[in-house]
């Protein structure tokens, strides 16, 4: 069974120009960001960010679980997975893994970060088995 | 790199299997026909042999399985056969009196996904080259070969190729796609041909490889290579036989003077037909087709007499009288005769029935779209890996279940339907306090400079006027003034609100105002907490006081809300009321949730406290009279039909759905959903509702109220002139206004 932990940090809704110049603190002092969209930011372990958008929505996020995968977790988890996976890297790339709504992040090097919202922990946890 | 899934095509030291009851020999690399053709059998009925899966005429029951294809199928120790040799149609294995009501029990079957760069359906000569030129290209390559028991069965649209292996299902994801499928050999169609004993020339070849003798073996047409036989020649005529078994072949020459050859065994060189069944399957999706398949062959002389499609039993005769009834193309004639429609698709019959065609239009017709699957699959395989949706689970999910909860889905949640006694869930709420898991409602946050403008577009109520701290609740229409969802809209600051929805609307509801705001360019920000955010209704006279008890020094007014901590955990609390007593909803992060349930439920010990489920809850929204969208509604009911036109502000200059409100209410109505009582036990929801013996509607919801004493419940009248008395269920019911419970709120605003 995949053991799947809570992540926590910050989520930034923000004007993209906004977003991308962002600056973040947080455990570690640079925290991983996950752009799921251009004007949505989760920050990995994100304790404080400064957002030039006085309009911008900022909330601490603890609705995600995740694990993060060796190269070979990965292979089991994409043989589960309609999607190819983006060539570029780093990439967050977001789909339906064994039909359960997930996230990957995909770094430069290292292991990958499989993400769900918590509320489909169980089921995705079951499927991949 | 080549990646080839490791599975040998037949079992390398040989071995025993059982056909029809009989342990029989069969050799290393032997397919169970060729098994079975080594001693002296046929594998199903008669019929010309191909043994390379082109035809339906080796098929037969493997392990359980009907209908499969006994040349594709590796010989193993121990494998069973059931051939039905008097019409060569493996029945179904039934045993018993099946319990239909049983779940069914399958084999799990192993279901694999690769992405790769090119796939290359066929491991003959056309497929090696495109993989070795795709290899050089430095691309990763998947070449599926069938005679390696790969046997591609479907190609959707993705592209995805579904592939069964012995190994389980294989689900292809290519960048290319190459279809190398080679060419399939023409079957004779002439009285006889359903004698065992035809063979194709390649089938021939391979039984002659696999060191099976053919004993006075006669070849028509291109002979095979490196088999001993002897050459016949002249137009087929006819194969004579007795037993089931040719005895003879007769062919013409070109006078018409017949000759008859004895023989043990035809080996038939007809021709060739392009293996393109996958191609033809494919559709709009991009794929290339190499070598044979994609090859133009002649097509076989047209036939005169005989069976045309061994996999139906359609012939000559029944194409004729087909077609002088007026079905004249191919796809009328195939659905007339059933011709092309049998387990092989027209890979025997198909160049037979173009050619019958052309020598009647002038013209060849093309060959018809293939349909999934190319090969006989089971409901299991097919199913593999396809999953039903991912229902959620609240983070309160455990806790329901430690307290007996009956869960079921309900809005693409798991949620609790009772705590066994759904009664006493009710009177809690009536008469002290409750708990009830809302969690699933959804929750988006929206900020940014045209909030206003853009909520003011987006819902028919005013919003300008919701003062910061005070709420409002609203109707979500579509352009057409139907009713999609509903909610609560909660002023949070000057330009930043809340917005709540049903739990089976929100996700709807969200892609909608993403849209228009989209669509209308303006400035707001979007984000759903939906599932990170948990809430728990805390309902009933008490519930106030079980919140001062919880560290709420402020307890916000009916349809105000407040941010504070409640026992240690930091929440939104709105006031607001679905089960018409006072109710607060406590919105939190999803990590604290438990901690805060189990808070509640300690502190209101001594107050009668137990948590409600959703069984409870219909019974308490329906006495107070609200509508649940999607229960009551239906996908066209607008305000005036729900009797909701409270919700709706006419002295808006516009708002998505006014201009069809305006329209339609010009117009008369011939449905209302209204409110009904009644004596007796509760109708059950979907009863219909009579008028003069006729129906008249549908009960969508009904309660036996032990408070009011009787039977209240909402239904549909849609006929007009809507009437006062109904009948339910052979009982009178009476339309009555709602709220039946409380009509002037005093407790929800107590």
């Amino acid at each position: 069974m995949l053991a799947l932990e809570r992540l926590r940090g910050l989520r930034v809704v923000a004007d993209p120009a906004a977003l991308d110049a962002a600056r973040w603190d947080g455990d570690p002092a640079e925290p991983v960001v996950l752009r799921f969209a251009p004007d949505d930011a989760f920050g990995l372990g994100a304790r404080a960010v400064k957002v030039d958008d006085e309009h911008a929505i900022m909330e601490p996020e603890v609705g995600f679980v995740g694990a993060w995968l060796s190269p070979a977790a990965l292979d089991d988890v994409l043989s589960r997975t309609e999607w190819p996976l983006p060539a570029a890297r780093p990439a967050l790339a977001q789909g339906l893994i064994a039909g359960v709504p997930a996230k990957l992040w995909l770094p430069t090097e290292g292991d990958a970060l499989l993400l769900t919202a918590a509320a489909h922990a169980d089921e995705l946890g079951m499927r991949l088995r | 790199m080549t990646d080839r899934a490791a599975v040998a095509p037949g079992n390398a030291v040989g071995g025993r299997i059982v056909v029809d009851g009989q342990p029989i020999d069969f050799g290393p690399g032997d397919s169970v026909a060729i098994a079975v053709v080594r001693v002296g059998e046929v594998p199903a009925r008669g019929g010309t042999l191909c043994l390379a899966g082109d035809c339906g005429n080796c098929v037969a029951q493997v392990d359980g399985m009907a209908w499969v294809r006994t040349c594709q199928t590796a010989a193993r120790p121990g494998l069973t056969v059931v051939r039905h040799p008097a019409d060569g149609l493996p029945t179904l294995p039934v045993t018993g009196s099946p319990d239909v009501t049983a779940v069914p029990v399958e084999r799990e079957i192993a279901v694999r996904r690769v992405h790769v760069d090119v796939a290359i359906v066929g491991g003959g000569s056309s497929g090696r080259a495109a993989a070795a030129a795709a290899e050089r290209d430095g691309k990763k390559v998947l070449v599926l070969d069938a005679s390696a028991g790969e046997d591609v069965v479907a190609v959707y649209a993705g592209p995805t190729l579904i592939v069964r292996t012995p190994d389980g299902m294989l689900h292809v994801e290519p960048h290319e796609t190459v279809i190398a499928t080679g060419a399939a050999e023409i079957h004779p169609v002439c009285p006889g041909s359903g004698l065992a004993g035809l063979l194709t020339a390649r089938a021939a070849e391979r039984l002659h490889a696999a060191g099976i003798d053919l004993p006075d073996a006669v070849a028509i047409g291109t002979p095979p290579e490196g088999v001993p036989c002897t050459r016949v020649e002249g137009r087929l005529v006819r194969f004579e036989g007795a037993d089931g078994r040719v005895m003879a072949v007769v062919t013409a020459d070109s006078v018409g003077v017949e000759t008859t050859t004895p023989c043990s065994t035809v080996l038939l060189g007809l021709g060739r037909a392009p293996r393109d069944l996958l191609a033809r399957m494919a559709g709009a999706v991009p794929l290339r087709v190499a070598g044979s398949a994609a090859e133009e062959h002649p097509l076989p002389p047209p036939t005169t007499t005989g069976i045309v499609c061994p996999c139906s039993g359609a012939t000559v005769d029944d194409l004729q009288v087909a077609w002088d009834k007026g079905f004249q193309e191919l796809e009328l004639l195939k659905r007339a005769t059933l011709a092309c429609l049998g387990t092989c698709q027209g890979g025997a019959c198909l160049p037979h029935v173009r050619s019958w065609i052309a020598a009647r239009t002038g013209e060849v017709p093309a060959p018809f779209t293939a349909r999934p699957a190319a090969r006989q699959i089971t409901m299991a395989e097919a199913a593999a890996d396809t999953w039903v949706d991912a229902f959620r689970r609240t983070p309160l999910h455990d806790e329901h279940l430690a307290l007996g909860a009956q869960m079921d889905r309900f809005g693409g949640w798991w949620r609790p339907w009772h705590y066994g006694d759904p009664v006493a869930e009710y009177w809690a709420v009536r008469e002290a306090v409750s708990l009830g898991d809302v969690s699933t409602l959804g929750k988006l946050v929206v900020s940014g400079p045209d909030v206003v403008e853009a909520l003011e577009r987006l819902y028919p109520c005013h919003v300008a006027d919701i003062k910061t701290g005070r709420s409002r609740y609203a109707l979500l229409l579509n352009e057409r003034g139907h009713v999609m969802d509903d909610g609560m809209i909660v002023r949070d600051a000057e330009t930043r609100f809340v917005l709540t929805f049903t739990s089976s609307g929100a996700a709807n509801a969200e892609m909608w105002i993403r849209d228009w705001i989209d669509t209308w360019g303006l400035r707001v920000h979007i984000l759903d907490r939906t599932m990170s955010l948990a809430a728990i209704n805390v309902t009933g006279p008490l519930a106030g006081t079980l919140l001062s008890r919880a560290g709420l020094t402020e307890v916000p007014r009916f349809l105000g809300h407040v941010r504070a901590e409640v026992a240690g955990v930091p929440c939104h609390v709105m006031r607001l009321s679905f089960t018409g007593e006072a109710s607060f909803e406590l919105h939190h992060p999803v990590d604290r949730s438990v901690e805060l349930w189990r808070a509640l439920k300690d502190l209101g010990r001594d107050l009668g406290i137990r948590p409600h489920g959703l069984q409870a809850l219909q019974a308490l929204r329906l006495e107070k009279g609200h509508v649940i969208i999607g229960m009551d509604t239906e996908l066209d009911s607008t305000p005036r039909r729900l009797g909701m036109d409270f919700a709706v502000r006419m002295d808006k200059p516009w708002f998505v759905g006014r201009t069809s409100l305006e329209r339609t209410a010009k117009l008369p109505d011939h449905r209302r959903l209204h409110g009904f009582t009644m004596s007796g036990p509760a109708p059950m929801d979907g009863s219909p509702i009579r008028s003069g013996g006729e129906i008249v509607g549908h009960v969508t919801g009904s309660w036996a109220s032990p408070l009011l004493g009787h039977v209240v419940l909402l239904g549909w009248q849609k006929r007009a002139p809507f009437v006062d008395r109904v009948e339910i269920d052979g009982r009178e019911a009476l339309v009555s206004a709602t709220p039946f419970y409380d009509p002037e709120g005093a407790r929800a605003r107590a």
